[in-house]
């Protein structure tokens, strides 16, 4: 059985179909890209999934279970993180904190123990920290470890986004344009990173214009415009594909797609 | 100890934390400078009719030198003056582009040590020999011991910052606290001769400071905007009336009902909070003001017969353990009130560091990515609600037995909004903030005000203008809460002494969309 | 910025977080992998779907349950207290829905084109009776307007169009001084400001004016029974109320539509961005929308002190949460849902007086409120909007 499976998913804004009948599955293990012309209706997709967003009309299933109609906090409950593409992180936290906010819901430090610092409190918030000062760690981010966030380098803030989605323990990662705005070797660094988390075994969901990282990374490629889905397959079928061609004309990344 | 690491990584923004430590400083040598001078002229300024009685050295001037004491009063102007204008002078030298060094520093230690020396031996002086004529009498009726007290106090506070200037810039919270704990403890015993005095110290700054302690939880760490905050002093006084009150025959003692208070508040928070909570910032400050001004109307007009209507509910009981007698002295309410309130601060400051407190900072900078994370948004607001109520609960309950009687008008948005002023003028979210303007704004509203009618009558009698009596003045009360949000949001919106990232959060701006408004709920 | 040391040894192993360090540290948490049932959220999880149909379902017909009680409530005081009373009652209801509307239409003015609850409108209100009450014994207007009725039109002639400015100045200038800097700021800071000014200008009233009641004799401008029907007598005073209401609304609608200063409004409301890069002066626009949203609360409050007679430095407040309310009903920002939902409050005022009794009004618009934000915050006839995520 599929992880994630969208079946027929539309959402509506006023007159605008956003995300029109969209299909897919996502297995466990593999990296699906997401890719469209901007406007093409891939965040409000992501937003669908993760609860930001009431879905119109169609049903996602995480591991057989609907999960369309949940409020946010419970769809990272059941193990899906995301990161934004305009990057969300809480710019006056500092990045441990960040991260530590991540988490939250596993935690299990009630009020009363924090109030009185028990020592179950203490001792759960020293593993936490200790936990995201590791997560930081290996996302080469502990020089920065005691700075806020918003006082990171642009590139490094989207790392410091995965650390903090990680934290939340996901068995599924959407990725919303994670290279966006980030130097060649940034990229690269980006890919190991995404290689990693497949080594270890999480699923991910990848939106991403840079079309030499999603030929490069993902098992399966979506690709979506005006809302619809007008192709899928392996990276090597959507680059022929003659849709997709037609899509991307004249965006500049048809040749990428093509060198890529 | 990750505590201690933490507040390592938090340190790192050198100069935010430089100014910080710089504004307590100031806040505080200024302080030191002001208890001094007050302690110099309180005698003449209150005593105005008992003639010279007082510790005063412009009597010395007045009179020629007759003893030790007299001489020893000249020396200890010069400490005085040196300690009164230090204050003053190190802007203006900073601004001109100077700095004092570290031997300024030591020259005005010794002058704090000094004076506080001398103060001991003057007093000694005063009571035992009783040299005359510089210094009344020590009777009732005067404020010759509060001088002391006030003079002795500014001393030893001019002796901590001066003396040890880098540890309270480095750690200013923990500076700020040393610094104010003795006052706050000491207050009933410096002032015993003035009870209307401490009647202003338990019934209005240690209420106050409860409450907004506990709106600084809803406002300051959530970030959410509470309105009808005085609906839940409303819910603690009322319940604490009607257990302890021949209204309804019941007389539970005080301990009780304040946990009582706290928990019937706390849970109406989550009651109201739990449908409201969803809405969008600025559509909950006016729902909760709508409650605020429901909960007022239902009491006036006596809902099933329990709240006795535009009365209220009188004859409250004061409590009285052993020796322990509420009803002859506020002191002993004030000293409860103050036991509490370190109670509540040390289990809030606990909290706003903990899971709770780190989820409340997530929701406040953005709440679409806190949901994204794994918080649940209502529950976690729900909780600031519940607890800022609880603890307004808590304050409701002791205010009862003060006043002994609680009225619909007594928690009017009059009320609502001083605690409001309060926050915004210390510092939001900052608790060391929040202790200092509750102690600044009761002592304007409701210490200078209302004695302001009575002083200017005087003065009036005195120079001859009758323009000067019969002015009310608490009649500007209003303007007074009126300019402290203006001119603090527009000139210091972090407040006097604003929490760590706050200051800069609220001047760089820019405000993430609540989880409602993107949804599109409300 | 500091290099980090790493945090002292931890005990290992506490709640299986893995504390390794070096090569074998994992990045995804072995749990992560773990089938979870994050379902069941306790007793109150189960609650959820059935409280969330149910406030879908309030929602939904919020607007045909409050239509339906306020007529229930106009047609019992019928029943009770007989047709007379109530005729009585539709004509107080709206005498006061006009002045609701009024004020009602400059909070969703502001609120549509910069998203600030202006809390000191209501007090503007206040302080233009003041203006008013003060050009009329500036200029004598009291025996002028009660001598003929030549008089009387002269004297509104020139009450109105000063007080109104009077009011206009102080609205924008309000702006300039008090919101206009905090306009980026989050959105607690102008809020927070909002009020101060509130509590300012009550408090400048307050030692002006005095705590008490103050007659403005102009009651006693306009006087006489226009016509009565079914024993319900109707004074000119009524008709000059809803009628100068009314007119002034539609010149208003007008003026939002004709204008171009009116079409500029509109576009900041919309996009303040846009209209910028459109070459619209915002800070003018921003300036005028309080000039004649003040203007308009100026007006209400002649109108008030005409009807009335009487002002205070207090009535604002709650006159303004009122009014709020009414633009709120009708949909916030909406112009014309602000004039319709002034009347519907004035209608839920007065008759949940006489069913309940007079001392419960107030609570009552005060739950009004409550209900609306709670379960339709777009207004009875506004449409859901969403905002970008
Ligand atoms: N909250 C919203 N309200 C209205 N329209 C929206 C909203 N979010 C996205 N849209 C619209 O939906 C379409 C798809 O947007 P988006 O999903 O962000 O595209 P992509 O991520 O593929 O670039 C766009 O036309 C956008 O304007
Ligand atoms: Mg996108």
């Amino acid at each position: 059985m599929a992880l994630l499976e969208l079946a027929h998913v539309s959402k509506r804004f006023g007159g605008l179909l956003a995300v029109s009948d969209v299909s897919f599955n996502l297995d466990r293990g593999e990296i699906l890209s997401m890719i469209g012309p901007n406007g093409a209706g891939k965040t409000t997709a992501f937003n669908c999934v993760t609860g930001l967003f009431p879905i119109t009309s169609g049903s996602i299933t995480l591991d057989g279970e609907p999960i369309s109609g949940l409020p946010p906090h419970r769809i990272t409950k059941l193990g899906i993180a995301r990161t934004f593409q305009n990057i969300r992180l809480f710019a006056f936290m500092t990045a441990v904190d960040n991260v530590m906010v991540g988490a939250h819901w596993w935690m299990k430090e009630r009020v009363w123990d924090g109030a009185f610092r028990t020592g179950r409190a203490r001792r759960e918030e020293r593993s936490v920290e200790q936990r995201a000062l590791e997560l930081l760690d290996l996302l080469g981010l502990s020089r920065y470890a005691g700075s806020y966030a918003r006082e990171m380098p642009y590139g490094l803030q989207r790392r410091l986004e995965i650390a903090r989605a990680l934290a939340t323990q996901p068995r599924l990662l959407l990725l919303d344009e994670p290279a966006a705005g980030l130097n060649t070797q940034e990229k690269k660094e980006l890919m190991q990173l995404i290689a990693r988390l497949r080594d270890e075994g999480l699923t991910i969901l990848l939106i991403e214009h840079d079309m030499r990282l999603v030929m490069e990374v993902s098992h399966r490629i979506v690709v979506l415009d005006h809302g619809e889905k007008i192709a899928e397959g392996s990276p090597a079928d959507v680059r022929t594909n003659p849709r997709v061609i037609e899509a991307y004309l004249g965006t500049g990344a048809s040749n990428e797609m093509q060198s890529a | 100890m990750p505590d201690r690491f933490r507040s390592l990584f938090r340190a790192d923004t050198g100069q935010g934390q430089r100014t910080r430590g710089n504004t307590v400083f100031w806040i505080l040598s200024s302080t030191a400078a002001a208890l001094v001078l007050m302690g110099w002229l309180l005698p003449w300024f209150v005593d105005a009719y008992s003639a010279g009685a007082g510790f005063s050295p412009q009597d010395a001037l007045i009179s020629p030198p007759t003893g030790v004491g007299t001489i020893l009063i000249y020396v200890l102007a010069v400490t005085m003056v040196i300690l009164v204008a230090s204050p003053l002078v190190e802007p203006l030298a900073r601004l001109r582009g100077t700095t004092f060094g570290r031997r300024a520093d030591r020259i005005r230690l010794i002058a704090a040590l000094v004076g506080f020396a001398l103060t001991v031996v003057i007093w000694f002086l005063v009571s035992v020999i009783q040299e005359e004529p510089l210094f009344g009498s020590f009777g009732p009726g005067t404020y010759t011991d509060s001088a002391v007290w006030l003079t002795m106090y500014g001393y030893a506070l001019a002796a901590l910052v001066y003396g040890a200037r880098p540890w309270v810039v480095g750690r200013q919270t923990l500076a700020f606290g040393i610094a104010v704990l003795p006052f706050g403890i000491f207050l009933p015993l410096m002032f015993h001769q003035a009870p209307d005095f401490l009647d202003w110290a338990a019934g209005s700054l240690a209420i106050y400071m409860l409450l907004a302690l506990g709106l600084n939880v809803v406002v300051g760490f959530a970030g959410l905007l509470d309105l009808g905050y005085a609906a839940f002093f409303a819910i603690g006084a009322y319940a604490c009336a009607s257990f302890a009150s021949p209204t309804h025959n019941i007389h539970w003692p005080l301990w009780i009902l304040i946990f009582l208070g706290a928990a019937i508040a706390s849970l109406f928070g989550a009651v109201l909070g739990a449908p409201t909570l969803r809405l969008r910032g600025d559509y909950l400050a006016i729902v909760t003001l709508g409650f605020g001004e429901i909960i007022p109307d239902l009491a006036t007009n006596n809902v099933f017969n329990l709240t006795g209507g535009p009365n209220g509910i009188s004859g409250i009981d004061q409590p009285k353990f052993w020796f322990l007698n509420f009803s002859t002295s506020p002191r002993w309410y004030y000293w409860s009130l103050l036991l509490v309130s370190l109670v509540v601060i040390v289990l809030l400051r606990n909290i706003e560091r903990s899971r709770v407190g780190r989820a409340w900072v997530a929701l406040r900078e953005d709440e679409v990515a806190a949901a994204s994370t794994g918080i649940n948004t209502t529950t976690t607001k729900l909780l600031a609600f519940a607890i800022g109520a609880s603890v307004s609960g808590l304050a409701g309950a002791f205010y009862g037995s003060i006043v002994s009687i609680v009225s619909p008008d007594d928690f009017s948005f009059s009320v609502s909004i001083a605690v409001l002023s309060i926050i915004v003028l210390g510092g939001i979210g900052n608790i060391a903030g929040v202790i200092l303007g509750s102690f600044i704004l009761t002592f304007v509203i409701f210490w200078v005000l209302p004695n302001m009618n009575e002083w200017s009558t005087t003065l009036s009698q005195t120079v001859h203008v009758p323009g000067l009596a019969g002015i009310d003045f608490s009649s500007y009360t209003y303007i007074i809460y009126g300019l402290a949000l203006i001119l603090m949001m527009l000139l210091r919106p972090g407040g006097l002494l604003p929490s760590r990232a706050r200051q800069i959060e609220l001047e760089s701006g820019g405000e993430s969309e609540s989880l409602a408004a993107v949804q599109g709920v409300a | 910025m500091s290099e980090y040391k790493g945090p002292p040894a931890a005990d290992p192993g506490a709640l299986g977080v893995g504390t390794s360090r070096g090569g074998s540290a994992m990045l995804v948490a072995q749990s992560g992998l773990a089938p979870r049932h994050g379902r069941a959220g306790g007793i109150l999880g189960g609650l959820g779907p059935l409280v969330r149909l149910l406030q879908g379902w309030i929602s939904t017909y919020f607007s045909l349950l409050l239509l339906g009680m306020m007529a229930l409530a106009i047609g019992l005081t019928g029943v009770q207290h007989g047709v007379t009373l109530m005729g009585e009652q539709i004509k107080n209801a709206l005498v006061l829905g006009a002045i609701y509307a009024l004020v009602a239409i400059g909070y969703t003015m502001v609120y549509g084109i910069i998203e600030l609850i202006n809390f000191a409108h209501g007090d503007v209100f206040t302080a233009s009776g003041f203006y008013a009450f003060g050009f009329a014994s500036l200029f004598h207007l009291d025996s002028l307007a009660t001598g003929s009725f030549g008089g009387l039109i002269l004297a509104l002639v020139i009450v109105f169009p000063l007080s109104m400015i009077a009011a206009g100045v102080t609205g924008a200038l309000i702006e300039f001084v008090a919101y206009r800097r905090l306009r980026d700021a989050p959105r607690l800071a102008p809020l927070i400001t909002a009020i101060g000014v509130s509590f300012l200008i009550e408090g400048i009233m307050l030692v002006v004016e005095g705590p008490d009641n103050v007659t403005t004799h102009m009651a006693s401008w306009i006087n006489g029974e226009a016509f009565s029907i079914a024993g319900v007598s109707v004074g000119y005073t009524d008709l000059f109320v809803i009628g100068m209401a009314l007119v002034l609304m539609f010149a208003l609608g007008a003026f939002v539509r004709r204008t171009r200063l009116g079409k500029a409004m509109r576009s900041t409301a919309q996009d303040r961005t846009a209209a910028l890069l459109c070459g619209i002066n915002i800070n003018r626009t921003i300036s005028a929308t309080f000039f004649i949203g003040s203007a308009l609360a100026a007006a209400a409050a002649i109108i008030y002190s005409i009807n009335y007679g009487v002002l205070k430095w207090n009535i604002g407040f709650h006159l303004g949460i009122i009014a709020f309310t009414a633009a709120v009903l009708g949909g916030i920002g909406n112009i014309v849902g602000a004039g319709v939902g002034g009347f519907l409050i004035g209608i839920i005022y007065v008759f949940g007086g006489s069913l309940f009794g007079g001392e419960w009004s107030e609570a009552l618009i005060f739950a009004v409120l409550v209900l609306i934000l709670t379960f339709r915050p777009v207004g009875l006839f506004g449409v859901e909007v969403t905002t970008r995520a």
